[in-house]
């Protein structure tokens, strides 16, 4: 451990780039992992958010988002005579292209009764809206477009007035907006329609009991909202966590790269010192053993700077881009430090294959 | 110089190697993502493009189809198709919805389209018929083939079941496919025959369909009125706009891999050729010089980096639709153009730390070190 301490420290610079390497890896390893599990918490903030288990849709529709929904006739009062259900909440929702300073936006529309729930669960100014001309708009949102309390929006044909902003309800690729749903109706020109029950079952009645009954209704599917979380989920992963993951797995291997020509480097230019040690009988395996200590000093080092640095990144680029939500986890933490060691292993085994296959004699005639 | 450059960077062949390899992994990934987002944008207005309507009337201040949604009131057909230089007018109805195929689901746009449809109907079928009639679906022949389904076969769309009678072409995009119902079925679905969502326009031959286009919003109330090459504009807008954080943050990750793979092994190659440098130095090479082949071995591994993404990302281009008919990966220029100047940028930032450390060489410790 000394001697591989010593090689180390001989050249400080080399070092700092060794240690700067990994810590990039990380960075971005836990970078990347925490914006794609945001990605997948902020897809779900309204199923998360709102209450009930269960979510009654359109027959074939196992989505909130990225598809419509429309409800038999009368379905509402079906949905509520079911024994076992206590509460039911409808929604009319869909996704619209805003306009907004020369930028297509997308945003979720969700037109709710204000009485029964449904709408923004946290706001940041205003109120909910009271008339069919009025909106609460997701902060970010509006942060990011200019827009404040009282001013006008054009959405389908409509001047709607923002009356409130709602907090919690952003994501990088889209956000919420809320209207009554009466203001919806006549958005879509489907007076009386919905899209979506989120129902609250009896306290004491079985949920599955439950689901069975609302699943006998003609023209509906039923699903628990974890079902629909996780279907939203694999939807929007079809698209963005390949890429992601692509980066996050192409980081760890040039963190791999970086310590392992570090080490190459500072092994190959310390071969006489090797063949030495091996003239005068040291085993390979101590000498694998500093070739791996190296590896595992310069990446353990690394694995601490890059945590730092994801930790000081995550705030930075929040508080910068507020649409973004990164999420580290204290096992990503664990996950970084398991990929530095890995990253270590890796990078060790050429060098140590090379002094290995050493020639004690060789080094004297080089 | 540059000689000097070529000869430093072949010397140590698993280096170049490693730097070869980082560098072009990396510009791939900034290259590849791009391509996907260009392929997107140009399948996306896919039903737009080939749609066979000069103009699309939709919903007021409704300027899309991905992601949007319109409602015209039915009596709006009438009021357009009695605008001057309109030959015909099509009403459709869309929405975004998945269709369940044996145990395939997929997302398509489902579009209504009347049977005697002008325009707005599948344009290339494979086989069956054009006209999905009563209780019909016309397919995209890839979704098809995927689930397992021919002519004859059953989907599910809406809860409902519908029946496979045409197979169509060039309907896929990896935002989904394009399958057509009947109007009336679609209405029947939606439970409302007041509304359609789009009104497809022809203008009659001669007719100037932005001049049309204008003439339809001033005389009909509550409409937008969009030449099909404007609403194509405006869809790619969307994918483009939606598009830029994710390809702001790839690009960034992409260029950081790069510069670290790039610094290290211009910085060790450097470093391992400091006695050289030394002796060079101590002959009178003067810094600028040494410096220059430094920037030249960057410049040259990168160049090289460069090349080899191209051709990688070019191969993907032409192997991805044959593994999947949805994706499709298209280089544009502007693309190729932001990858080049990465490239230079990464090789100047990368040549910085050598050309310090060969700047502060001392050409007698050099001696001493040997």
């Amino acid at each position: 451990m000394l001697m591989a301490r010593r090689n180390l420290g001989r050249d400080r610079t080399r070092l700092l780039l060794n240690i700067a390497g990994v810590a990039l890896a990380i960075l971005l390893i836990l970078l990347l992992t925490g914006i794609r599990e945001g990605m997948f918490r902020q897809i779900t903030s309204y199923l998360d958010r709102t209450p009930g288990s269960l979510l009654v849709s359109q027959g074939g529709v196992e989505n909130l988002l990225s598809v419509t929904s429309l409800l038999p006739a009368g379905a509402t009062a079906r949905v509520q005579g079911t024994r076992g259900v206590e509460s039911v909440i409808p929604i009319l929702s869909q996704y619209t292209i805003l306009d907004l300073h020369g930028r297509k936006q997308a945003a979720y529309l969700i037109g709710y009764v204000p009485a029964r729930g449904g709408g923004p669960w946290r706001l940041a100014a205003g109120r909910a809206p009271r008339a069919d001309d009025e909106a609460v708009f997701d902060r970010v949102l509006a942060e990011r477009h200019d827009l404040a309390l009282g001013d006008r929006v054009d959405v389908m044909g409509r001047t709607l007035e923002v009356v409130g902003l709602s907090e919690g309800t952003t994501s990088w690729m889209t956000s919420f907006f809320f209207l009554r749903k009466s203001a919806v109706e006549s958005l879509v020109r489907l007076p009386g329609a919905t899209s979506f029950l989120l129902v609250t079952t009896d306290e004491g009645a079985s949920v599955d009991d439950v689901r069975s009954r609302l699943a006998s209704l003609d023209g509906v599917d039923v699903h628990t909202k974890g079902e629909i979380a996780a279907n939203d989920r694999k939807l929007f992963a079809r698209y963005f966590s390949a890429p992601v993951t692509l980066m996050a797995a192409i980081a760890a291997l040039v963190g791999a790269l970086v310590v392992g020509l570090v080490i190459y480097t500072a092994t190959v230019e310390r071969q006489r010192d090797f063949g030495v040690l091996k003239a005068i009988g040291a085993p390979n395996r101590s000498l694998y053993l500093v070739v791996v200590a190296q590896s595992l000093i310069a990446s353990l080092g690394g694995v601490v700077a890059g945590s730092v640095l994801a930790i000081g990144a995550r705030a930075g680029i929040m508080a910068l881009r507020p649409q973004f939500l990164i999420v580290l986890e204290p096992a990503d933490f664990v996950l970084a430090l398991v990929v530095g060691l890995g990253i270590a292993m890796v990078a060790g085994l050429y060098p140590a294959r090379r002094i290995g296959g050493l020639a004690p004699a060789e080094v004297f005639r080089r | 110089m540059i000689r000097l450059a070529w000869r430093n960077l072949t010397q140590n062949p698993a280096r170049l190697l490693i730097s070869l390899g980082g560098v072009s992994v990396a510009l791939v990934l900034m290259l590849t993502l791009d391509a996907i987002f260009t392929g997107m944008e140009q399948r996306v207005t896919a039903f737009i493009d080939r749609s066979g309507a000069d103009i699309f009337v939709s919903q007021q201040d409704v300027r899309n189809m991905h992601m949007a949604s319109s409602s015209l009131a039915r009596g709006q057909q009438a009021r357009v198709k009695s605008v001057a230089g309109v030959a015909s007018v099509t009403p459709i109805l869309y929405v975004t919805n998945p269709i369940l195929a044996g145990k395939d689901r997929s997302l398509a746009y489902i579009i209504g389209v009347p049977s005697d449809a002008k325009a707005g109907g599948p344009w290339e079928i494979e086989s069956g018929r054009e006209d999905p009639g009563a209780g019909g679906v016309v397919l995209d022949v890839g979704v098809a083939a995927k689930a397992g389904i021919g002519l004859g076969g059953e989907v599910e769309i809406l809860g409902d079941t519908f029946e496979v009678v045409g197979l169509s072409h060039g309907t896929a995009s990896m935002a989904g496919s394009v399958a057509f119902i009947s109007l009336d079925d679609f209405a029947d679905l939606r439970q409302d025959s007041d509304t359609v969502s789009f009104l497809l326009v022809e203008t009659a031959p001669g007719e100037a369909p932005e001049q049309v286009a204008a003439g339809i919003e001033a005389r009909v109330r509550d409409v937008t009125a969009m030449t099909r090459q404007e609403f194509a504009r405006q869809e790619r807008k969307v994918v483009r706009d939606m598009s830029t954080d994710i390809l702001a943050i790839m690009n960034i990750v992409g260029f950081l891999i790069g510069l670290a793979v790039m610094a290290l092994t211009v910085y060790t190659g450097t470093l391992s050729r400091r006695a050289e440098y030394g002796v060079l130095k101590a002959l009178g090479a003067r810094n600028g010089k040494l410096a220059a082949t430094v920037v030249w071995q960057a410049v040259i591994s990168v160049s090289l980096g460069f090349l080899i993404a191209l051709i990688l990302t070019s191969l993907l281009t032409v192997a991805t639709p044959l593994a999947s008919a949805s994706l499709r990966l298209v280089i544009g220029l502007p693309s190729v153009a932001k990858v080049v100047v990465t490239s230079l940028v990464i090789a100047g930032v990368a040549s910085l730390l050598p050309i310090w450390q060969m700047a502060r060489l001392d050409p007698a410790t050099v001696f001493r070190r040997r």
